[in-house]
């Protein structure tokens, strides 16, 4: 499905992209993700395809907003049958409710369930007026965080099962890696597109690099072969646009800068030589700091750092794979 | 208690019942519109409703009396004569309460989630059905209150309707003034016991829409 948003209040935003599958439109805070999906709701006023100009009631949309909505003094079932115009109103809410996998709650208010039955329980009441396009926002803030992974995957599951076209809204990257199209937004427009793995491997610029956690990321000059960063040359094979001379921005992810093995052969390009300036474990991994000619963020999975042993204050050397460097066009900050 | 007793009291029920009813007609729309739009001059409307509150009764009786008097341009208008009759009592008595009645109403419409309301619309509900499922299921605690205090304000005023009804026994004497006239004619004893009636009255009243209150309170906690 194509979507092209044009909408002046509460804030300008013009975006244009498709939703295929389930996809998630990452974002920070405040560069209007709520609003472009309340938008698509009806909720806010926009010009546009699909839907433009319909009001909410007639737009064929199952809007789930981020608190959700639950009628608080309705049980699960009426909560669900409310849409519901005629006919064995009761039979097709618990029938719903089946689907969602929440029968045995039925009747229970939405305070006797926990964030992700609510949430199952918003997703039938959505799907009780056969939707053709699902809307989330924020479907990972209603969630505890210990099971907010399991409960996501069990969601994100049960709407591709349903089949049904599905926008999420989201700044959690953890959503954003379950998504099959992923859209990145910045200030008031759509930055990047694409399946997610091409889009978390080649963003197409700083602010969805910034976005998708990359940490190290340089001004760079282009030169023949590769780049100058800070005086000293990586290898890198250029993009087509790339031309030898101009600037841009080269970054590689703190978990895949490499700590070279003193025992081995040492690679052919791209080491650089330098001081472990601190390191601390981060859960199961390490997260150091490598200085060198540049400053690295460095995250080294603990069976690594079981082999290294790696201490503060000691000298070491990291190699920048040519295929995990990543370039992107841009001025400098 | 003498007749008289019962005659004003019975009247001051009729009255705050019967302006009661109509500020409920009239507020809840009203209140809705203050709650949930935005107009022009909206700010200056809400002074003008929330000015009975402030302005000292007499004054606010005077008005209402200039209004619906032989002069007044009520009578000009409707050809119906109001003054001094229970028709002008109720009708001061909305004004008269109307501030009471639509501050409540307003805070009912605004605890409520505007979410629900939103969502409703995107589930292809038409507004009736989302107003007599969702709204008044929500809400009737807060509006049932608000007309209670409406009812025990209307039931313990004195200064309007003593302007705009006198004190004409058995017709427009309501008990607050039949309880003055009995303490200007010294007369503690029986002043005392109708006193007490509606002491007891208006606490029960306010029991009532205290529970109201936290009842309405209670859907918020559990969202």
């Amino acid at each position: 499905m194509e979507v092209h948003y044009l909408i002046r209040k509460p804030i300008l935003l013009e975006a244009r992209f498709r939703i295929r599958g389930f996809t998630v439109l990452l974002g920070e805070s405040g560069v209007g993700k709520t609003t472009l999906l309340r938008a698509l709701a009806g909720l806010v006023k926009a010009e546009g395809k699909p839907y433009g100009g319909l009001p909410p009631e007639r737009r064929p949309v199952g809007y789930l907003p981020q608190d959700l909505a639950l009628f608080p003094h309705m049980t699960a079932w009426e909560n669900v049958a409310f849409p519901l115009r005629t006919g064995q109103r009761r039979q097709q809410a618990l029938a719903l409710l089946e689907r969602v996998g929440l029968l045995e709650h039925a009747h229970k208010r939405p305070n006797q369930l926990s964030g992700g039955q609510r949430q199952r329980v918003a997703l039938a009441r959505a799907l009780a007026r056969n939707p053709e396009l699902l809307l989330l926002d924020e479907p990972t803030s209603a969630l505890d965080p210990l099971t907010k992974d399991q409960v996501l995957g069990e969601l994100v599951d049960l709407i591709r099962r349903e089949g049904i076209p599905t926008l999420a809204v989201s700044h959690d990257p953890i959503l954003a890696r379950m998504a099959d199209w992923l859209v990145v937004m910045g200030p008031g427009t759509i930055l990047q597109e694409g399946p997610p793995e091409e889009v978390y491997s080649a963003p197409s610029q700083l602010l969805v690099a910034r976005l998708l956690g990359y940490e190290n990321l340089f001004p760079a000059r282009i030169e023949p072969g590769g780049v100058e960063v800070n005086g000293i040359h990586l290898r890198l094979s250029l993009p087509p646009w790339a031309r030898p001379g101009d600037t841009a921005w080269v970054g590689i992810r703190a978990e895949e800068v490499i700590v070279v093995r003193q025992d081995r052969p040492p690679p052919a390009e791209n080491v650089l030589e330098g001081v472990l300036a601190n390191l601390h474990p981060e859960g199961l991994a390490y997260r150091g700091v490598f200085q060198g000619a540049i400053r690295l963020q460095v995250l080294l999975p603990r069976h690594v750092q079981a082999r290294l042993n790696l201490r503060p204050e000691q000298r070491l050397q990291v190699v920048l794979k040519t295929h995990y460097l990543h370039l992107m066009p841009g001025e400098a900050d | 208690m003498d007749l008289l007793f019962w005659t004003a009291l019975r009247l001051s029920l009729e009255v705050a019942l019967l302006a009661s009813l109509i500020l409920l007609l009239l507020g809840i729309p009203l209140a809705w519109l203050m709650a949930f739009h935005r107009f022009p001059g909206k700010y200056l409307l809400e002074a003008v409703f929330l000015l009975p509150l402030v302005l000292p009764p007499t004054v606010l009786g005077f008005y209402v009396l200039l209004f619906l008097g032989p002069e007044g341009p009520w009578l000009r208008i409707t050809g119906l004569s109001w003054a001094f009759r229970f028709e002008g009592l109720v009708f001061a008595s909305v004004l008269f309460s109307l501030p009471f009645a639509l501050t409540a109403y307003r805070e009912a419409f605004l605890a409520l989630d505007r979410n629900l309301l939103e969502v409703a619309r995107t589930l292809g509900v038409p507004p009736w059905k989302t107003w007599g499922r969702v709204v008044l299921p929500l809400v009737w605690p807060g509006l049932l209150s608000g007309t209670l205090l409406a009812f025990a304000h209307t039931l313990g005023e004195f200064g309007v309707v003593l302007m705009v009804g006198g004190s004409i026994p058995g017709k427009t004497q309501m008990v607050s003034i039949y309880i003055y006239d009995l303490v200007q004619a010294l007369r503690f004893e029986e002043a005392s016991k109708a006193a007490s009636v509606l002491l007891f009255l208006s606490l029960a009243i306010l029991v009532a829409a205290r529970t109201l209150e936290a009842k309405g309170r209670a859907w918020k906690s559990t969202t």
